[in-house]
């Protein structure tokens, strides 16, 4: 590999960078090269991006069948990848001036991009997107600064997936999680652990960013403040990393080093639980289809450890994911059609189900429920049954918040392999935290 | 490619080594030169066109946006030196560089080793030498691709071929990409493998080196390893350092592998977070175009360095046959 080409290329890719720039500079030399918007009846290709697993392929890929049946004029592309690839990639036909006309984004990246101009301010499309019958609250995540750029593909809640078979056949009974303390979900963690045949565990690492959020609220902080700022105080994430190191030591919870090759693999059915591994997993409600799927376990949902028993409630309910649409499509009225279809259609939430979380439009919802196969039915009982208990909204960082997750993992590997103490990684995680959102 | 440039303009006498022909004055000469000037660079156009447009043009941005904070979505805003200044306390920075140097310190000698070795075995006149050739610089065309580094990802993964053989023998393994202490040696071997390029320079090296010496040296009793240390290697060493000068700069640029084997973030805890993948990651993870494009020209003023400093010391022992 080693004479002109690797330089060539290495020398290409940084040149890249600079090239993105001069991209940027030329407005209209990018895009598709779609007939204009003029004439409402013209052929137009819509590219349509999310990310996800194969699972959610084949049910997107069904509702945009359905999609493009009752809009003859409109072909819809669509571009997946798995999670950690997607930013890169978005960022970079971002900055090409080469974005999808649809952009599925969630937590704070709706934020970061329509900060930055990237995405269309939806008032512009009112009239064929609507979003009245949607969730106030899951509508909200996608409201920044007055400016609705996203609309809620569905609600979601971050919680612990629990498997009942790994469970009996370590003889460990179900826990209660009207009652459970962090410090039980230790206990069975390493009884579940323990009963296990070797290579099963209670849990996999349950460090994320999402679980610190849960964890600061249940103390009363949370991890960003409404002004934008970090929230979560050094003591907080103590605890949380000694806690976690002493899962780890008790062989409750995985070696670093399959720790952090799982980190890498963020498609559900090669988690732990999914591979059936595992007891427990802090997770997001709409994994749970796919977990069952892929584990073949009746899995069932629970709520977080120290819900009831600390000082406040830590769950929260959210939308899952935000459709938005690029600001420079040229095709704003198709785009909204299509986003319009994906979440107040009955027809698309029969497809879709809860893959993208309960479906947010509350007719849609009615509508689909009762078709609710059980595995989806299950996550929707759950929502339903934890919403008078939940924790107020969750506070969405401010740009450069969506480092988190990277900061986040690299730090727990310092922590996990005894390169930092809990103490040290705490502080490192706040320092470099606050510096990204600076 | 600029030789060729000058070829075309040149006066097509001179070429031909022809007497000029006596009748012919100042002016249809000028302008036949010119002539062959402007054909000359008409057939340059494209690549010129190229150069301006794919890496000169590029290039002169990425200069400017060095000194800029630029997110990529929003125009770039000039802020002098502050990039370079934040370089300073960059702690990621400094454990890039530090990953960047071990590797290159480590892997460099190590293929150039594999390289050198193998070209002297193949050198010995075996019989399908075109075959083992072609067999051993495979590795060289396929190891920077991704499906390699994919593969390279499962061998040394938790349940990796690797452990299988480990266990095979009582030994417990661990993921050996996702321990901090290992992950970089994986790749360090991994770029070992790709000795293909430097091995066929070599073996050329070797056939360059006249028979006759080897003859007088037997006729004065040399035995292998003398012949080896004050023949071969001697006059060898211009391509050793020709090879080590190449592969050093391609060194420091690798980025495919590590990028696929830690998943992007150049993980376990940075320990394989290579300067070019660190210079990904500030410009398209968090959107610091500004910072990447100062850490481009920091990175080529450290090659630079290094290959200015490589012809320094080559001085000393590189020797050319004719000295």
């Amino acid at each position: 590999m080693k004479h002109h080409a690797p330089t060539y290329r290495a020398a290409r890719r940084i040149t890249a960078l600079a090239l993105a720039g001069l991209l940027l500079a030329l407005p209209g030399c990018g895009g598709d090269s779609g007939s204009g918007s003029g004439d409402p009846n013209a052929p137009v290709t819509l590219r349509f991006s999310w990310w996800g697993n194969e699972d959610r392929a084949k049910l997107t890929q069904q509702a945009i069948d359905a999609f493009q049946t009752a809009n003859p004029g409109i072909t819809v592309k669509p571009e997946y990848g798995d999670f950690n690839g997607y930013f890169d990639k978005l960022a970079t036909s971002v900055a090409a001036n080469d974005a999808p006309d649809v952009i599925t984004l969630g937590g704070a990246y709706p934020r970061e991009y329509g900060d930055r101009g990237a995405l269309l301010d939806l008032a512009e499309v009112k009239d064929t997107l609507k979003t009245d019958k949607i969730d106030q609250a899951a509508l909200s995540n996608g409201n920044f600064d007055g400016k609705q750029y996203g609309v809620p593909t569905g609600v979601n809640a971050f919680g612990v997936v629990v498997n009942p078979k790994v469970f009996k056949a370590a003889g460990v009974p179900l826990p209660d999680d009207d009652t459970w303390t962090w410090e039980d979900f230790r206990r069975i963690a390493e009884q579940v652990a323990k009963g296990s045949p070797k290579g099963t565990y209670g849990a996999e690492d349950p460090t994320s960013a999402d679980m610190l959020d849960l964890y600061a609220r249940q103390r009363g902080e949370s991890l960003y403040t409404e002004e934008g700022k970090v929230g979560i105080s050094e003591k907080t994430l103590t605890d949380w990393f000694t806690m976690t190191t002493a899962l780890r030591d008790a062989g409750a919870t995985p070696p670093a080093s399959l720790t952090s090759e799982l980190a890498g693999q963020p498609a559900p059915e090669q988690t732990l639980m999914g591979r059936g591994l595992a007891g427990m997993q802090l997770d997001w409600t709409n994994q749970l289809g796919s977990l069952r799927k892929a584990s073949g376990a009746e899995l069932v949902l629970m709520r977080a450890p120290g819900e009831s028993t600390a000082t406040k409630p830590g769950m929260w309910l959210q939308a899952s994911q935000i459709y938005t649409i690029s600001a420079r499509t040229k095709h704003q009225e198709a785009a909204a059609k299509l986003v319009n279809f994906l979440v107040n259609d009955p027809a698309a939430g029969k497809i879709t189900l809860a893959n993208r979380g309960i479906p947010a439009n509350s007719e849609v919802l009615t509508a689909v429920k009762p078709s609710l196969p059980k595995d989806e039915g299950a996550s929707a009982d759950f929502i339903a049954q934890i919403t008078p208990k939940v924790g107020p909204a969750l506070i969405i960082g401010p740009t450069g918040s969506t480092e988190s997750v990277k900061i986040l993992e690299r730090t727990n590997a310092e922590v996990l392999f005894n390169r930092q103490t809990p103490a040290q990684g705490a502080k490192r995680f706040l320092e470099e935290l606050t510096s990204a959102i600076r | 490619m600029s030789p060729t440039g000058s070829t075309l303009t040149r006066e097509p006498q001179e070429v031909a080594g022809e007497p000029r022909p006596p009748g012919r004055d100042r002016s249809t000469r000028y302008s036949q030169r010119r002539r062959d000037a402007v054909t000359g660079y008409l057939f340059l156009t494209p690549w010129l066109i190229g150069l301006v447009a794919i890496t000169l043009g590029p290039i002169l941005a990425s200069l400017y946006l060095a000194f800029t904070d630029y997110s990529l979505l929003k125009p770039p805003e000039w802020i002098g030196l502050a990039n370079f200044q934040e370089m300073l306390s960059d702690r990621r920075l400094h454990k890039s560089l530090l990953v960047t140097f071990q590797y290159v310190l480590i892997s460099v000698p190590l293929q150039l080793l594999m390289a050198l070795g193998l070209a002297i075995v193949l050198n010995k006149g075996i019989r399908g030498l075109g075959f083992y050739r072609s067999v051993f610089y495979l590795p060289s065309l396929l190891a920077g691709s991704v499906s390699i580094a994919i593969l390279w990802r499962q061998i040394f993964g938790q349940e990796g071929l690797v452990n299988d053989v480990l266990a095979k023998f009582g030994i417990e393994g661990q993921s050996w990409v996702a321990h901090p202490d290992f992950a970089l040696g994986t790749l360090i071997l991994l770029n070992g493998w790709t000795f293909g390029a430097p091995m066929v320079i070599f073996l050329a090296g070797l056939r360059q080196i006249p028979a006759s010496y080897y003859e007088a040296a037997a006729v004065d009793g040399a035995g292998r390893w003398t012949t080896f240390v004050h023949i071969t290697l001697p006059l060898l060493t211009p391509i050793i350092f020709f090879n080590l000068v190449l592969q050093v700069i391609g060194a420091f640029q690798s980025f495919t592998q590590a990028f696929v084997v830690s998943g992007g973030t150049g993980g376990p805890a940075d320990s394989t977070l290579l300067y070019t993948l660190y210079l990904y990651d500030e410009g398209f993870g968090s959107f610091h175009m500004g910072y990447a494009s100062a850490m481009a020209w920091l990175l080529l003023a450290i090659i630079a360095a290094l290959t200015a400093i490589n012809f320094l010391f080559a001085k000393r022992w590189v020797f050319y046959g004719d000295e």
